[in-house]
């Protein structure tokens, strides 16, 4: 059985009076790729500043590797690498700079994961950060977080600045990451982005976690959309108990998760003008959530 | 990290200490030339017309501004007190702060580093700039008072380590008061306000009697020159308050930046 990385338990999260986050609770299990989605605003970035440290948590407790995980963490830290959703790093450095100024943080020799990293993300070394270009400053910062061969990888909004051709080298690299048994926490809003990486996925929205599962049941949600048109459709309506996406005149459209022959059994006493029945878009389902 | 911060710090003590530098290098250059018997006679005279409190207010009732040593006993401590207390309330005020303000504190926190060392780093990097500021200053002046003439070289020991105590309570201070700051932005009105606010209650403490008490308000009251120039010793008790309030300061700053939001 996988060891638990890190446990989130009811954390919660107030600036003064307003809210941040309710009650975020999770766990990420060793090597797993955890996708963490939610609208902007949902409580995605309060959740990982307040592991990070940046922020104090109002409740709730954080385990990393079993142990409780203080805001004021020091060598501990060794072992996760971040990257927020903007980067901000010293402006007059140069990029070699930087990555030497990182690297003097670790006592493992990192120097060859930092070479290899720049290498294959091709980053201009010798440019101050301040000259970078948002695309390139994003690199700085992967090889910032992947390079001292963390055992917690969390990354906000990663791929943001990245093209699309550099985002799927970042997906790439983190895929290597989990095969060499990284764990990661990969926040995003954008759920193309999540889906092809990840295993299992949190919802949140307004501070909670709404949903929680793994990719493949998330896929195998039968959801589709149920669209019929009749003379009867008051009628038709009191048949299902559905949620209503659409209605006008005589046509309805529901958000569907019941078997066709039950269907078919409801409406054969009906007069039908149209029946159609849609695959929801993995897209589409997610929306669901946050409606 | 101490290396970095020496490197960020390094171009501001620059600019501050050659700003004192150049002020006593145009005095020591300047002074020979505009003190003449004519003009010291001048200056007798126009010293008795001044208000006795006045001349207190700038040590002249206990020195002469006849040779540069006098002057620098007199106005020129003014200038070291008042430039050295803006450097340091900045430095206070601005060493963590500018982490934040700058949004690079999300990389710092990232990294494995408790904020109690990324504290002590910026501590000592800003005690050590304070006094090589105060140290360099001296050596200065006791080359320039060397080629202008004699002078007390104990006394000149003691008034040179002054403005320690107002410097390293003044860092503290606003270094505290940083951690309830996340912005950059009001951190010179700030600094510059609180010095002239403490440095002019000093002078006004010395105007009367009646408010004499108000010195203990102020934090350039521990630099306590008058006693040095009066009886060539510094009072211990200015050494202990200063002290005091450094560390006091110091620890609270520790202690509330372990809680700090920091974004």
């Amino acid at each position: 059985m996988n060891q638990t990385i890190l446990e989130v338990k009811h954390l919660k999260k107030y600036y003064g009076d307003k809210l941040g986050i309710e009650d975020v609770s999770f766990f990420l299990k060793e090597g797993e790729i955890y996708g963490f989605i939610g609208p902007n605003g949902a409580g995605k970035s309060t959740t990982i500043r307040t592991i990070m440290g940046l922020i104090q948590k109002t409740k709730g407790e954080i385990l990393f590797l079993g142990e409780p995980w203080t805001q004021n963490e020091g060598l501990r830290k060794e072992k996760i690498g971040y990257l927020p959703s903007e980067i901000h790093l010293y402006d007059s450095m140069t990029v070699k700079e930087i990555l030497d100024y990182h690297e003097s943080f670790y006592k493992k020799d990192i120097h060859k994961n930092r070479e290899m990293l720049t290498k294959k993300l091709k980053v201009p070394e010798t440019k101050r950060i301040e000259d970078l270009s948002l695309g390139n400053l994003k690199k700085v910062g992967i090889i910032l977080a992947l390079m001292h061969e963390p055992e917690l990888i969390i990354v906000d909004e990663p791929t943001s600045g990245l093209d699309p051709l550099m985002q799927q080298v970042f997906h790439n690299l983190l895929v290597e990451e989990k095969e060499k048994g990284a764990t990661i926490l990969y926040s995003s809003h954008d759920l193309n982005e999540i889906s092809n990486i990840s295993d299992r996925i949190g919802f949140i929205k307004d501070g909670k976690i709404i949903k929680e599962d793994t990719m493949d049941n998330i896929k195998k949600d039968n959801y589709t959309y149920l669209t019929i048109q009749s003379e009867d459709i008051q009628n038709i309506k009191k048949e299902f108990d559905l949620k209503i996406i659409k209605e006008d005149n005589n046509t309805i459209k529901y958000l569907n998760n019941m078997d066709y022959n039950l269907i078919i059994k409801k409406l054969v006493k009906y007069k039908i003008e149209k029946l159609l029945i849609e695959q929801i878009s993995l897209e589409e389902l997610f929306s669901k959530y946050y409606k | 990290m101490l290396k970095k911060e020496f490197k960020d710090n390094f171009k501001s003590f620059l600019i501050w200490t050659t700003v004192l530098i150049v002020i006593f290098l145009i005095v020591y250059s300047v002074y020979p030339f505009i003190i003449t018997d004519d003009t010291v006679k001048n200056l007798d005279e126009m010293m008795k017309v001044f208000p006795k409190e006045l001349l207190k207010s700038f040590n002249m009732d206990i020195t002469t501004i006849n040779t540069a040593y006098g002057w620098l006993k007199s106005e020129g401590f003014m200038f070291v007190y008042l430039i050295v207390g803006f450097y340091s309330s900045l430095l206070g005020l601005q060493i963590l702060l500018k982490e934040e303000n700058d949004k690079t504190i999300e990389y710092l926190i990232s990294l494995p580093i408790k904020r109690n060392i990324i504290v002590r780093n910026k501590i000592v990097v800003s005690v050590i700039y304070i006094f090589s500021m105060i140290f360099l200053l001296g050596v200065f002046n006791y080359i320039g008072l060397s080629l202008s003439g004699s002078f007390n070289q104990k006394e000149f020991l003691l008034i040179s380590i002054t403005p320690l105590f107002v410097a390293y309570p003044l860092f503290a201070f606003n270094l505290f008061l940083s951690v309830f700051l996340h912005r950059t932005k009001k951190t010179l009105g700030i600094s510059l306000g609180l010095v002239f606010f403490f440095y002019i209650i000093n002078i006004l403490s010395e105007l009367s009697t009646k408010i004499d008490g108000i010195k203990y308000f102020s934090i350039y009251t521990l630099a306590d020159i008058r006693n040095v120039i009066s009886k060539c010793s510094i009072n211990p008790i200015c050494i202990v308050i200063s002290c005091t309030i450094t560390i006091l300061f110091i620890t609270l700053t520790y202690l509330f930046y372990q809680k700090k939001e920091l974004i």
